[in-house]
């Protein structure tokens, strides 16, 4: 599973219960179409730091880097090229 | 028509006994004439004095109580207790054993009539020390309001309330000799004071849906088709229905059409110019504490185009008020409605508890409708919607009803539901439940949808797509409460 999609699984599971997961596009605003509450935008950046093992609360990040699942990886992927590995899979 | 709503019915049967007072559907049921109607009456009359003779105190009768099924027994009993001066108390046949009862008991009922077999069977019961406070000076009937929480509440109505009533909608729809009204609402709603009672008081005819097959659009096609009505009013309900029956439907005659009772989505109002070509439009505004307080006419281009039909203008003798707390909003703003109308009810009765419904302001009863409205830049008023609507999402006010309108605008959308549940999370969360058309459309598509048109608060946190017709109470409004079964 790409990082895409495991993103969007985990959203859909989470805040879109009975939603297809290829339904939520890549770019689809999870802000502003109150997919992801203020509250439950901490329990999201709570998850994807535990399970991508990205300590956000040292990065500068605005709601901004999690308004989309491409958003979040394009985030997730800029951390780990900094510290030199990749997100690409090994399928 | 110069005496009062009973002496009025009795002249015209005198004056015209054998013209058509109660129509039942060509070729299935019976008509009943004035003079058939007048005579039962009269009858039915000559038996509550053999059987009540008593029970007159000191300050008047104690009331009757008919569980109201809609046939000539039961018409024939209200008009003879409005001709004796009889207070007479209408109960929905649906309502369960246990709230009859407890209602029959507040009013202080003195016999409880049911309809069997087109004859009228008496229940006396006791006259206990629990036997409820008289009713107010005038009473003449005693109707229910149609709340979907907890025990209905009890609305006195006065013979001048009732009199100014049914000659404000004489005059309003123009009803004489030759009107067809059809009615559609259960015999124990108010709605039936202009179907039937004010119909009956201009010697026009009505025409009676049976309410056991009031849900079928072909059947209510039929009657349009074929009783050519001038007049229908209905809940938003009645429309849908009427609208899916289309073009079976031939409502060229139809002179008034009347919408009551709630917001009609704007996808059954546009159906309208076309279902009846001939027809004003009305908004009608109205409660049973109160009866009909506003009227807004509209045009066919206003039904398809308009988002929320204004409340419109106060029926003459009306006064209305809008308050936000203790302070009046004059000008542009929102709050809650208070209306006074010359048809109004004295106060609920035995509700000691919701009498900070009515307060006196300035010399008159006022009744506090409950119902959150805007006066807009241009002074017109439209609903927001009930106050008991009015749910906190994180902090933020949202009205419930107005995320079902914006739902309900879209063609997908057959009907929807807002329900604010609690939430471990939030505190409370939105659930929208929506029912589609038969289009394909999608939780997402529709969260979409919302998130263009509404805060971002207002957005439901969970859409929930519906087989089946949402669940409705007895006035075809959406049960909630069994709502929330979905969710567990």
């Amino acid at each position: 599973m790409s990082l895409n999609q495991e993103i969007t699984r985990h959203i859909v599971d989470e805040y879109l219960p009975g939603t297809p997961p290829e339904e939520l596009a890549d770019s689809y605003d999870l802000l502003r179409n109150g997919v992801v509450s203020s509250l439950q935008l901490l329990r999201l950046i709570a998850w994807l730091g535990n399970h991508y093992d990205v300590p956000f609360d040292e990065l500068d990040v605005t709601p901004d880097d999690f308004r989309s699942v491409a958003a979040i990886v394009g985030l997730i992927d800029r951390h780990r090229r900094s510290l030199g590995t990749s997100s690409i899979p090994a399928n | 028509m110069s005496g009062t709503l009973a002496s009025d019915i009795l002249a015209a049967a005198r004056l015209r006994p054998a013209a058509v007072a109660l129509a039942g559907m060509p070729g299935e049921d019976a008509d009943v004439s004035y003079g058939e109607l007048a005579a039962l009456a009269e009858r039915t009359e000559r038996t509550l004095d053999t059987l009540f003779a008593g029970g007159r105190g000191p300050r008047g009768h104690r009331p009757l109580a008919l569980v109201a099924a809609k046939t000539p027994a039961s018409i024939a009993l209200i008009l003879a207790c409005l001709s004796a001066g009889r207070p007479l108390l209408l109960l929905s046949p649906d309502l369960g054993e246990d709230t009859t009862a407890t209602l029959v008991r507040r009013a202080g009922a003195q016999a409880l009539a049911t309809v069997d077999g087109g004859r009228l069977a008496w229940t006396t019961l006791p006259d206990g020390a629990e036997s409820g406070p008289a009713v107010p000076e005038g009473t003449r009937l005693v109707l229910t309001t149609s709340g979907s929480t907890g025990v209905p509440k009890l609305v006195p109505l006065t013979a001048g309330a009732l009199d100014a009533f049914t000659a404000w909608a004489g005059e309003f729809l123009g009803l004489d000799t030759e009107s067809r009204v059809l009615n559609h609402a259960p015999l124990n709603f108010d709605l039936c004071l202009l179907d039937i009672w004010a119909t009956l008081r201009h010697g026009g005819r009505v025409l009676l849906v049976d309410p056991a097959r009031a849900a079928e659009p072909a059947y209510l096609a039929r009657w349009v088709r074929l009783g050519r009505p001038h007049v229908v009013q209905g809940v938003p309900l009645l429309f849908r229905l009427l609208a899916e029956a289309g073009a079976r439907l031939r409502g060229d005659a139809v002179r008034h059409v009347l919408l009551t009772g709630d917001h009609v989505p704007r996808q059954v109002r546009r159906q309208l110019p076309e279902l009846f070509p001939h027809a004003r439009l009305h908004n009608v505004y109205g409660c049973t504490e109160t009866n009909d307080s506003m009227v807004h006419g509209f045009d066919g281009a206003e039904a398809a185009d308009g988002e929320v039909l204004p409340l419109g203008e106060p029926v003459p003798g009306t006064r209305i008020a809008v308050l936000d707390g203790e302070h009046e909003v004059t000008g542009p703003g929102s709050g809650e409605l208070l209306v006074s109308t010359p048809f109004q009810t004295p106060g609920y009765l035995a509700e000691p508890a919701a009498s900070d419904r009515f307060r006196e302001r300035d010399g008159h009863i006022w009744y506090r409708t409950g119902d959150l409205v805007e006066r807009g830049a241009d002074g017109r008023i439209r609903l927001v919607g009930r106050t008991d609507f009015q749910v906190k999402v994180r902090g933020v006010r949202v009205n419930v009803e107005e995320v079902e309108r914006v739902l309900t605008d879209r063609p997908e959308v057959a009907e929807a539901a807002v329900v604010a549940l609690p939430d471990p999370e939030a505190g409370v969360a939105l659930h929208a439940f929506v029912r589609t058309s038969g289009a394909e459309v999608t939780g997402l598509q529709l969260r979409t949808l919302c998130a263009a048109r509404l805060n971002r608060v207002a957005i439901p946190s969970r859409f929930h797509l519906m087989a089946g017709p949402l669940p409705v109470g007895p006035t075809g409004k959406v049960d909630r409460r069994r709502l929330q079964e979905h969710v567990t």
